[in-house]
């Protein structure tokens, strides 16, 4: 009994020790700076020599006086709204087609739709953006089918700016989320599918009978990490429109950047002020995400 | 058998690279901190970007200097774009380790005000230079006094020109004399016509970094600012140059671009235009359209009264930085060649040979080479037309804001043109906006 609990308390040892490394990273790479940040939020002035701002919660007042930074939440909200749901359910559909045994090529089509998660944020964003340039090719490749009669100026058009951003989300991300559904299904026996069948059910049923409800974890975590990663959107924001025009499809993350480095403003309190509130943001949308997923009772 | 070799290897790798990145990143910052700094008590070293403009110019006062110092050696640092130089202040202020800083720097004219403030330590006053302030343009080391006391010697210039497509003017039956000293009205009917005949803008501007307030504000003597806030919904003059920018964009006269690149690639390069207004190093630029050689002309700008309009865009100074030893080798340096010194002909007129920068040292604008005919702007003596023009400049009220204030009234143009809000209503958004942002950086 005693040797036991000896070779348990070994192992226990032995795996905080593989731990350590990690952890010690992690806290001095990510929780100090966090922590640091939290502490920068409270204060003012050039980074040269922060002092304590008065009154001492001046930077997360002035958030909500401040209406670019209103704009900022919504448009970032707006691509939320519309862009998640609109790609989860592509992804589903493409795994969905892409899973099916028959299919010739499969190895080719997965590879295709996956390819633009390859492209860097960066690239893709400029290609994106010459495509929609006032002389670019849409243009002109509509301008031919006679579906506009002058060319349009996508990125300088508040609206069109914002469509355009979406557009280029869900090409970048559709592929990414469908390799998540792809794994889960494979996870899913065929048999239940041919007991289905049996049964009568047709392929609409079995996808919202079958596939869905057996996906449930992966759709949470994609949920989870599309919703992360649209409220922390910079380099579409950044590269393809810079924000413009007139700040109308700024997103939350590129005003942070802008007040700490852009326009050499180095409003570093400020900055991280907002920053905190994103963090809290989107802490509450994956709490409730999870909330609402959770089956066990 | 097999795996368990290969994980071997694999394990082997890894730890190589990583040795060798340690390694490598060790040395790399041994050799940084050697080119920022020189042991030798006759170099210099110093930050500038733009190897076509700038850094020519510091070429030819590190050759006009060693007349004077054989041994001396100015080790130029390239970056690839000023904001490098505005991020390592940043950088180095906030760490408080100055030490990675050149002796010298390179420093846009509109931040320098806001960084001296930000960070006092990070620059060294040169009041005591053997330099005559009173031979540069008084607009121009406006930018680089601070608190009455000089920091910065003049590099560049950056007065503003207007220049004109003559064959296509002539096609509408004007001349340059009929584009020279009239008003923004006047030139939005030459505009429209101009326009109709040859199908080409007779301006353009990049709508997201807008210029143009900026540039016919201070054409008219008035400022953005007054007494350090922002002066805009009040400021008739302003109200009245929204409103003829954006006519001049609704007549087809004005072309706005989304951005910096479409304004230079596609309106200048891309020959849609028939004017380009913007300081004088856009005339690279310009130049870039070969076949145009021979058919541009300058002048100065229109105003809203029809006087001849001058005002000046962009530019930048030489700056020595906290970290600089060598504070007297370096102020000899600055005031022998930039500084109006006797090396200062040679330093000019190479800068300009070299690189098209032109000097707002009056007595070195004064040489030979300034007066000589340029074949591309049809044997004009445009450098000696744009010193004159500098000397007029009008000295108008700066901020350490000019920046935000310049993002902010350009999206109330582009909220008035897309139809989102009439001119007051975005002046006001604009004005509450830029407050905002000056409260929220005050202590």
């Amino acid at each position: 009994m005693k040797k036991n609990f000896n070779v348990q308390a070994k192992q226990q040892r032995a795996g905080w020790l593989f731990l350590l490394p990690a952890s010690i990273l992690i806290f001095v790479m990510s929780f100090y700076p966090m922590i640091e940040a939290f502490i920068t939020s409270f204060k003012t002035g050039s980074s040269a020599n922060m002092v304590w701002s008065e009154p001492i919660l001046k930077n997360y007042i002035r958030m909500f006086q401040d209406d670019l930074f209103k704009t900022s939440v919504v448009n970032t909200f707006l691509y939320l709204i519309i862009q998640v749901p609109i790609m989860l359910i592509l992804a589903m559909l493409l795994a969905q087609l892409l899973n099916n045994k028959d299919l010739k090529f499969k190895g080719l089509f997965r590879t295709m739709v996956f390819l633009p998660c390859a492209t860097s944020l960066v690239s893709y964003a400029l290609i994106f953006k010459s495509l929609f340039a006032t002389q670019g090719l849409m243009n002109t490749v509509l301008l031919k089918l006679h579906i506009i009669s002058e060319n349009v100026n996508w990125l300088g058009t508040a609206s069109t700016a914002k469509a355009i951003i979406i557009i280029a989300l869900l090409w970048r991300w559709t592929g990414y989320n469908m390799v998540f559904y792809l794994a889960g299904l494979q996870n899913i026996e065929y048999s239940v599918y041919e007991a289905a069948k049996i049964d009568g059910a047709n392929g609409w049923k079995t996808f919202w009978g079958i596939t869905v409800p057996l996906l449930r974890p992966t759709i949470i975590m994609t949920f989870i990490m599309s919703i992360n990663g649209t409220l922390q959107l910079f380099d579409e924001s950044v590269n393809l429109t810079k924000g413009g025009p007139a700040n109308s499809t700024i997103t939350m993350s590129h005003y942070i950047f802008n007040n700490s480095f852009g326009d050499g403003v180095a409003n570093f309190g400020y900055a991280s002020a907002m920053a905190f509130v994103v963090f809290i943001m989107v802490a509450i949308l994956a709490f409730i995400n999870l909330k609402v997923g959770d089956t066990r009772d | 058998m097999k795996k368990k070799v290969l994980s071997m290897l694999l394990v082997g790798v890894l730890a190589v690279t990583s040795l060798a990145a340690c390694g490598s990143s060790s040395s790399d910052k041994s050799s940084g901190e050697k080119s920022a700094q020189s042991d030798d008590e006759n170099t210099l070293t110093v930050y500038a970007w733009d190897a076509s403009f700038n850094i020519p110019a510091l070429e030819a006062a590190e050759a006009a200097y060693q007349e004077k110092n054989p041994d001396f050696h100015l080790e130029i640092i390239e970056q690839t774009q000023s904001s490098d130089v505005e991020d390592a202040i940043t950088l180095a202020g906030s760490s408080g380790d100055y030490s990675q800083l050149p002796d010298i720097v390179l420093f846009q004219d509109h931040y320098i005000q806001q960084y001296v403030r930000n960070y006092p330590d990070a620059f060294q006053s040169i009041a005591d230079a053997d330099i005559n302030w009173d031979d540069f343009g008084a607009e121009k080391t406006s930018f680089s006094t601070i608190n009455g006391e000089h920091y910065g010697v003049p590099v560049d210039n950056g007065t503003v020109i207007f220049a004109y497509r003559t064959d296509l003017l002539e096609e509408c039956g004007y001349t340059i004399d009929d584009v020279t000293g009239i008003t923004w009205d006047q030139f939005d009917e030459i505009g429209k016509e101009v326009y109709a005949k040859t199908g080409k803008y007779l301006l353009s501007m990049d709508g997201d970094g807008n210029d143009l307030p900026y540039m016919m504000l201070q054409a008219e003597g008035v400022s953005q600012w007054k007494d350090g806030a922002p002066y805009i919904t009040d400021n008739e003059t302003m109200v009245e140059i929204i409103n003829t920018i954006v006519k001049l964009q609704q007549d087809n006269v004005l072309y706005l671009a989304n951005d910096w690149s479409d304004y230079t690639d596609q309106t200048i390069v891309g020959d849609m235009v028939a004017g380009v207004m913007n300081g004088n190093w856009i005339i690279p630029t310009i130049e870039k359209v070969e076949e145009n050689s021979g058919k541009w002309e300058i002048t100065s700008m229109p105003t809203l009264s029809g006087e001849e309009g001058y005002a000046s865009n962009g530019g930048s100074s030489l700056y020595i930085t906290g970290n600089c030893t060598k504070t007297d080798l370096a102020k000899d340096f600055l005031a022998y060649t930039f500084g109006g010194g006797e090396g200062s002909i040679a330093t000019y007129d190479n800068a300009l040979k070299d690189g098209g920068v032109i000097t707002t040292c009056i007595s070195a604008g004064e040489s030979d080479v300034y007066n000589e005919g340029v074949a591309y702007f049809n044997d004009q003596a445009i450098y000696a037309k744009i010193v004159e023009m500098g000397s007029h400049v009008p000295v108008v009220e700066q901020s350490d804001f000019h920046y935000d204030c310049r993002t902010q009234i350009a999206s109330a143009i582009q909220s008035i043109t897309a139809g989102e809000a009439d001119t007051a209503t975005a002046l006001e958004t604009a004005e509450s906006q830029l407050q905002q942002v000056i409260d929220g950086a005050a202590q």
